[in-house]
């Protein structure tokens, strides 16, 4: 599962990840990672079966954990121009043969880069 | 050409039932497998589509009068302002105008959509009184149902083919061709290829004043040739009417640039009749054959050069090569939605509910596309740089700092042998180094530059140092050779004179 990860200022300097991959043997995998001296912010994949002693690790250190976030196409709105599809960096976004638009949430990393190149603002990031 | 039928003769067969119709993607594959003369003999109408950002759109609404009445001055319609200066009780609202605090997330396309989706509107209007118009305010709200009329009026609309789009700049920009990538990374096109209304007709021998269509999911007409029409390069365009109450939002969406502007979507289609072979072979067109541009929307200039001639069959394959590598490409307008645009208008021909209408009159084939008549020339980066202060990378910081002094400048360009830009450091940058007693120019130098090109307008070189918060611009070639520095200091200057 994914899980975005808010570090706090006294946070960012701390090697968090890696001491959790160490507690829980879980191998995880950093998907997209924005961090400053201020904040920082990581989306991960964990195995599902790690998941839960991960999330907890992750809590206990002092982490804001959220799960469940995703990148939606509100399809009331989408014309299926297909423009997001070239912002996007990891080629989740793809029409099918009848020329819908439609998302591959395992490749989505949630970064939002297509959320302002949406035309018709059919893109959402929801929870 | 050796006409074959009419449109008398075709809209006797539509009330008939027994017309052949076919969408223009059905026609080229038709003449590719049985030849333009027995398509010609066949088929009687080809009907095109496409479903496109138009930003040359706008409403003429009536209100009908209020007692007391009102003479409008000052009119927002869901807080867009739409245009006043008409009779009383007449507006006309452009797609483009953007609500003041919404912004780019609504404006009036936005409003156009929400009428024809049936939702009530706000009106808010004010006025400075007359004698025989004596009120100064209402506030209201309606559905399209309420007005007198609501007459969808485009200046500008169906393009018979755009340029595409790219951005060799390198950060993000966003235009009206949507979000473009730094460094050629992705592009943007728009139109329809060979389902566009135009291009089936390139020398309008069946569109023209009166031309019967579908507009916005209703029917429509075409009023005459687009501002902008440029027939000779190919680049025609058509001013279209219609009565929005038969619309539907499926086919007028508002739309969204950001950093850019609003505007609508706009589903149009016109059927071609085939009145001789040649209007037969012409709408056969395929995407191979339709030819545009790669230009690149970094530079904010007129002409924009072109990187690569290309076609719509490579722009619609999502992939455009571009020198040594493959970007990608996608629409802003709906593939999807043109050619249900395309179907509809054939389902309405058949179904005997739509006749074709004769042109009154043809539109122009020689009409020229000017720019604009500047009285006053342009200021551009070339002509407000100033010389360039110099060092390379191994100086040390003190000899840096004796030579602002000497020079009375605040920013050094680092160069290497060839003039080419390597950096920059500020007298800030070497104040605090020389402070901190670090001698080493490369510990403080500032690798990432941001540059203008000499033929940059001024005004986008201002966008620039607001946009980064930075107080100077070295001025470079294509090979990153330095040519000069535009400074904030100078610019403001310059202002004061």
């Amino acid at each position: 599962m994914k899980a975005r990860l808010i570090f706090g200022k006294e946070r960012t300097s701390e090697p968090i990840i890696a001491s959790v991959i160490l507690r829980t043997k879980a191998p995880i995998n950093i998907l997209r990672a924005e961090v400053d001296e201020g904040t920082g912010e990581v989306l991960v994949e964990v195995p599902d079966d790690k998941a839960e002693s991960a999330i907890s690790a992750f809590k206990q250190m002092g982490v804001d954990v959220h799960v469940g976030w995703f990148i939606e196409i509100l399809r009331e709105k989408c014309i299926d121009c297909g423009h997001c599809i070239t912002v996007c960096p990891v080629e989740a976004i793809s029409t099918q043969s009848d020329l819908t638009v439609e998302i591959d949430q395992d490749k989505c990393v949630n970064c939002g880069v297509c959320v302002d190149a949406c035309p018709t603002r059919a893109i959402k990031l929801s929870e | 050409m050796k006409s074959i039928r009419t449109i008398d003769q075709i809209n006797e067969k539509i009330s008939k039932g027994t017309i052949n119709v076919v969408t223009a993607e059905e026609m080229t594959e038709i003449v590719k497998s049985n030849g333009i003369e027995v398509a010609a003999k066949d088929v009687d109408i080809v009907t095109t589509g496409t479903f496109g950002a138009m930003c040359s759109s706008g409403l003429f609404l009536n209100f009908g009068h209020a007692d007391p009445p009102i003479k409008m001055e000052h009119v927002n319609l869901n807080g867009v302002e739409a245009y006043h200066g008409n009779a009383a009780v007449d507006v006309y609202l452009g797609v483009t105008k953007m609500h003041p605090e919404r912004k780019f997330d609504y404006g009036g396309g936005h409003v156009i959509e929400d009428l024809v989706a049936g939702k009530e509107i706000e009106l808010d209007a004010t006025a400075y009184g007359t004698d025989c118009y004596p009120r100064k305010s209402v506030k209201t709200t309606f559905t399209l149902q309420d007005v007198n009329q609501a007459i969808l009026c485009n200046p500008r609309n169906a393009y018979q083919k755009y340029n595409a789009a790219t951005n060799g700049r390198d950060d993000v920009i966003y235009t009206y061709m949507g979000k473009l990538l730094p460094n050629y990374s992705n592009a943007s096109y728009s139109g329809a290829g060979e389902l566009n209304p135009l291009t089936n007709d390139p020398d309008y021998e069946t569109i023209g004043v009166g031309t019967r269509i579908f507009l916005g999911g209703g029917i429509g007409y075409v009023t005459g040739h687009g501002t902008q029409h440029d027939p000779t390069n190919k680049f025609g365009t058509i001013m279209t009417q219609g009565d929005l109450k038969q619309m539907d939002p499926k086919f007028l969406r508002g739309a969204t640039y950001t950093n850019y502007g609003t505007s609508m979507y706009v589903g149009l289609g016109i059927p071609i009749p085939i009145l001789n072979e040649g209007l037969a072979k012409k709408t056969s067109i395929s995407d191979e054959e339709i030819k545009t541009n790669l230009l690149d929307y970094g530079i904010p200039r007129r002409g924009r050069p072109s990187l690569k001639e290309t076609d719509y069959a490579e722009l619609k394959s999502g992939k455009l090569r571009l020198k040594e590598r493959e970007i990608p490409a996608q629409s802003l307008s709906s593939l999807k939605i043109a050619r249900e645009v395309a179907s509809t208008l054939k389902k309405w021909i058949d179904d005997g509910k739509f006749l074709l209408a004769s042109p009154t009159q043809r539109l122009s084939m020689t009409e020229v596309c000017r720019p604009m008549k500047i009285t006053k020339e342009a200021v551009f980066a070339q002509n407000v740089m100033i010389p360039t202060v110099t060092c390379n990378i191994d100086e040390d910081t003190e000899t840096v700092a004796r030579r602002i002094i000497e020079k009375n400048v605040n920013h050094i360009v680092v160069v290497d042998e060839d003039d080419i830009l390597k950096g920059i450091v500020t007298s800030f940058d070497i104040t605090k180094a020389v402070a901190k007693k670090e001698e080493k120019l490369s510990n403080v130098v500032t690798r990432q530059v941001v540059t203008a090109s000499p033929e940059e307008p001024i005004d986008s070189c201002v966008r620039k140092l607001k946009k980064y918060d930075i107080s100077a611009l070295p001025v470079v070639d294509s090979d990153k050779k330095i040519l000069g520095i535009v400074t904030s200091e100078h610019i403001s200057r310059l202002l004061g004179e």
